[in-house]
């Protein structure tokens, strides 16, 4: 036989595994998953977001039910995927040590350390809603290569983050300028804060970075001409300069791969490997910044972030 | 774009957190310094700190073409390129947006103004004519002096600076922030010796002393709007050398001093809408109040005050001034040549002189006080009609009051009704066209149309050249138009032709039908920004012309004021701000100006080369210094140069922040200050300051 018949039969072979498969999967529902979305608070962009979800897995049984509707955790099936979307839904979770693997979505590092300290309790993992400390450098780094001096402000709920922010700022050569805001109705600390920074880096801090703060923030670091880059999309809509972001199809694409694995192999943390830039354009106008090129920006950091 | 794909993600699970406000909207943002429709220089915080000035005036040094001097040591003048030696007329200054120049003499007291420089956040100096934007008297530059916002002022801060020359100054200042608004409260004094001599080596009477209070508020009243308001007060005594000369020889008793006791009062208040993140406005109106009360006494002989000499004077001043300068002379023999009706009068005032005790001494009060008021509403609405296209629209009125019996001869009011557009389109990344006209209405000079159009040139968003041409009028202010100058001496010593006041027979009437002066402004220019190098550098060629251009000087003898002059002022001026690292901050500046008028007082304001240069480091461990040299080639004929060292040492204990601070003056040079009269005995001048807040 020669090599390109013998090539014709394994690919016919092939062919004929796969549909025996296929046939096995619908014939069997044992072999999907049971995949259950749940918040306190149901909303339209929840329901949009089941609907993708399951539009995303269509093998699989994606259902959201209301968290008042739910049984205690362990009293679920253990082979339920359980998928959290707010933060009452973390504390049923955690209510029972015993419980299916759940992932939990829109939570943040200082949320989840409000919560739960430095615990990892099993079968939980938590992805990351705040954007990664280390890719809103590199987009620091990325749209403003001659600033060094990164301020951050931070919160007595936040401090913990800095350590990790210095670790990942030193070999990118820049330097985190730390000032604690303890008191947010006084502005003191940012004014000596804007003296010793080129750009301020959000952390997403409720606390820090809220409807009530906001005014004052952007106008005052307006004022010395500093931009902010983060913590979040919503502050870019503000005036903030720029922030990375995952959206909804991101967080599709992310749970899309975590649900093809064993639960078992499921990250106890994990911040979302798909994530897009926005920027003010207006913003970086006035301050004499080029625009952010928000796709290119996007690639080139993903690009950076891909391990050797 | 960012505007089209935001409100996209709003349906997002992922993005629908907690609804913010757009802060920095089209109609907040400002241009990039590429951008900017002119010539612009910013003196930030820290300039202002490191400079160790104790006056706006001196900042001003900081700034190319301005020419910076001195009439006293409480007068500074100040003018941008030139024109008017002892008044700031062609300037417009104001602070928080409130236009500071005198209603009536239309001149600006920098020693006046009721602001501490401890509150100033940073001055920003448009170099060069915007009426459009800041009004008509903006016809060579604008100094625009922005108080640090009561958000940013929060705590107690205290400050005292004491030196040589009796400099003496405090300052004092709490803020506080609630729930919906920030105060901040401030009181300062200054006092001074001023200059120490004047040019026969006599000790120099200009000192000054001087307090304020001020009270800035900013009140979030809801997402949409929000208020500003601010009381300011001043009082003082600012010293003025006696210069009272008797007409009439043989008079030797006179005064001391024509010291002035100076207040101030403003209040504004300024209600800000932003309906949407394209569209807000803002309407601001204010009151201010100048005091300046002098009396001082005069001595001459009799026959001043005679009826028949003052209207000698009405008839022909020439030869009034004639008969009086030679009184003596003429009452030997009889009545200089002239007509029946001059020679009739003057006989008359010879035979008072002789027989009626004419040539006697007497003494009275001479009162100059002055009362000026100002009432102004301005409403502005700036409306973004694209990403790419800004419309700025307002009004304004204002009325001014003059009220003195010396120079108006009672009270004198004006109105004035400006309308203003203008209107920024960005038709491509790189290109930039900014114009815009007002209209103004003036009850006293009549009306004006001034254009303004400027072509910016972006490279890139930091490197940007820009060519401007700007037309700009200033109307004849109160005193040069309305003048009705005559004095009138109360609390004679004897009585004078039956009274025991009299009206001085000098008295000097301004034409009232003088014209506006135009200016015509053109300006090429570059500013850039070297980002690598923390460089910014920008550069300004202008050629200016000033037409109709009042120029006489303001004295009581034959004063007539006319359009008749002009002058033209020509050159090239450069700033450069290089943050050489994050210790090292150095400044440079330059002008150089030729300046050819058709009066020659009008030049002599003008530094062929003037400029300033400074270094700025953090040393480390909370020690600064700072050096600044400034420099320019006679200043009416007087060079000036001057090297000024501050070295502060900070200290911060727990919450409290102690800075102390030693700043010396050198002279370079052995000149008077512009004038003759304006001396030092030292050439340099010590002075330290503390500083405490917490």
């Amino acid at each position: 036989m020669g090599d390109q018949s013998r090539m014709t039969l394994l690919l016919i072979l092939l062919r004929w595994c796969r549909g025996l498969l296929a046939g096995l999967l619908l014939a069997a529902p044992a072999w999907s998953a049971d995949i259950l979305l749940t918040a306190a608070q149901d909303s339209a962009g929840l329901q949009a977001f089941t609907q993708a979800l399951a539009h995303q897995r269509p093998d699989d049984q994606v259902t959201f039910t209301p968290l008042r509707d739910l049984p205690a955790p362990s009293r679920l099936p253990s082979s339920t995927r359980l998928i959290l979307l707010d933060l009452p839904g973390l504390d049923w979770r955690l209510q029972d040590a015993q419980g299916p693997p759940t992932l939990v979505l829109r939570i943040s590092r200082l949320q989840a350390r409000q919560r739960m300290g430095n615990t990892h309790p099993a079968k939980i993992s938590l992805l990351w809603s705040d954007p990664p400390l280390e890719r809103q450098l590199r987009l620091i780094a990325s749209i403003l290569p001659q600033a060094h001096r990164i301020g951050v402000l931070y919160s007595a709920d936040s401090e913990f983050l800095l350590r990790e922010l210095m670790q990942f700022a030193k070999p990118m050569g820049l330097e985190i300028v730390p000032q604690l805001w303890g008191d947010t109705n006084d502005s003191r600390p940012l004014q000596t804060l804007f003296r010793n920074s080129d750009v301020l880096l959000g952390l997403d801090d409720p606390q820090l970075y809220n409807p009530k703060t906001v005014k004052n923030l952007l106008l005052s670091s307006y004022a010395q001409q500093l931009p902010l880059v983060g913590p979040n999309a919503g502050f870019v809509r503000a005036g903030s300069l720029a922030s990375t972001y995952s959206d909804q199809p991101d967080w599709l694409a992310v749970l899309d791969r975590l649900l093809d694995h064993a639960p078992a192999k499921w990250p106890h943390t994990l911040y979302p490997e798909h994530f897009k830039v926005v920027g003010n354009p207006q913003v970086a106008r006035s301050l004499g910044i080029e625009q952010v090129d928000e796709a290119a920006v996007a690639a080139r950091l993903a690009e950076g972030e891909k391990r050797p | 774009m960012l505007l089209c794909s935001l409100p996209a993600l709003a349906d997002d699970l992922f993005l629908d957190g907690q609804p913010l406000p757009q802060v920095l909207t089209a109609t907040r943002l400002k241009q990039s310094a590429a951008a900017v429709p002119g010539s612009m220089t910013v003196i930030d915080s820290e300039l202002i700190k490191a400079s160790g000035a104790r006056d706006v005036s001196e900042l001003l040094r900081l700034v190319p073409g301005m020419m910076v001097g001195y009439t006293t040591g409480n007068q500074a003048s100040v003018n941008y390129h030139g024109t008017s030696a002892s008044d700031a007329r062609r300037m417009q200054v104001l602070i928080d947006g409130r236009s500071v120049y005198r209603a009536g003499l239309a001149t600006v007291d920098w020693s006046d103004i009721p602001v501490a420089m401890e509150d100033i956040e940073r001055i920003e100096v448009f170099r060069g004519p915007n009426t459009v934007s800041y009004g008509a008297n903006a016809l060579m530059a604008v100094v625009n002096i922005l108080t640090r916002s009561p958000t940013n002022s929060h705590g107690s801060r205290m400050k005292v600076t004491r030196g040589e020359r009796g400099i003496n100054d405090f300052y004092a200042s709490q803020g506080v922030g609630w729930e919906t608004g920030d105060l901040r409260l401030s009181l300062s004094g200054q006092q001074d010796d001023g200059f120490d001599s004047n040019a026969v080596g006599a000790d120099r009477r200009d000192g000054r002393r001087l307090n304020r209070f001020s009270l800035a508020v900013s009140q979030t009243l809801n997402a949409q709007q929000s208020l500003d308001w601010q009381l300011n007060v001043k009082e003082g005594t600012n010293q003025r050398p006696y210069t009272y000369t008797p007409v009439f020889d043989g008079i030797s008793e006179h005064g001391s001093n024509s010291d002035i006791t100076a207040k101030d009062y403003a209040g504004s208040l300024r209600w800000n809408v932003d309906f949407n993140p394209d569209h807000s406005l803002y309407i601001q109106g204010s009151a201010q109040q100048w005091d300046r009360r002098q009396i001082w006494k005069a001595c001459d002989a009799k026959v001043s005050f005679s009826p028949q000499l003052t209207q000698l004077w009405q008839l022909n001043p020439n030869y009034a001034e004639r008969l009086a300068r030679n009184m003596e002379t003429y009452s030997q023999g009889s009545a200089p040549p002239g007509s029946a009706a001059e020679q009739a009068l003057a006989n008359q005032v010879l035979d008072q002189w002789k027989h009626q005790g004419g040539k006697d001494n007497v003494c009275g009060d001479i009162d100059q006080s002055t009362r000026e008021s100002r009432y102004d509403l301005e409403l502005q609405d700036t409306l973004s009609l694209s990403d790419s296209l800004r419309l700025l629209t307002g009004f304004n009125y204002r009325y001014d009051r003059a009220d003195s019996d010396t120079y108006f001869n009672g009270t004198l009011d004006d109105t004035t009704w400006r309308l203003f557009g203008q209107l920024e389109w960005r038709p491509s990344e790189h290109w930039l066209l900014q114009g815009g006209a007002m209209y103004e209405d003036t009850h006293l000079s009549g009306h004006s149309l001034t254009p303004r159009v400027a072509v910016n040139y972006l490279i890139n968003p930091r490197h940007g050249l820009r060519a401007v041409y700007s037309e700009a009028v200033r109307s004849p202010d109160m005193f040069e138009n309305n003048v009705n100058w005559s004095y009138r001496v109360t609390n004679l010593s004897s009585p004078t032709y039956g009274q025991n006041s009299g009206q001085y027979f000098v008295v000097t009437r301004g034409p009232g039908n003088l014209d506006k002066e135009l200016m015509r402004s053109r300006e090429l220019g570059y500013n850039g920004f070297f980002a690598d190098l923390g460089l910014n550098v920008d550069v300004k060629l202008f050629y200016d012309e000033i037409t109709d251009m009042i120029s006489s000087p303001l004295r009581n003898n034959q004063y007539i004021a006319s359009n008749a002059n002009s002058s033209r002022f020509t050159g090239a001026e450069s700033q450069l701000d290089w943050r050489v690292s994050n210790a090292d901050r150095l400044r440079l500046t330059y002008a150089y100006v030729d300046a050819s008028s058709s009066n020659p007082l009008d030049k002599a304001q003008t530094a062929r080369n003037s400029g300033s240069a400074g270094w700025l480091r953090e040393w480390g461990q909370g020690w600064s210094s700072a050096v600044f040299y400034y420099g320019d080639d006679a200043l009416n004929q007087y060079r000036f140069q001057r090297v000024d060292l501050r070295v502060a040492k900070r200290i911060a204990v727990a919450k409290t922040n102690v800075e102390l601070a030693g700043m010396l003056q050198q002279r370079l040079d052995n000149q008077p200050t512009t004038w003759a009269d304006n001396n030092y005995d030292h050439r340099h001048v010590l002075y330290f300051s503390a500083e405490l807040d917490f």
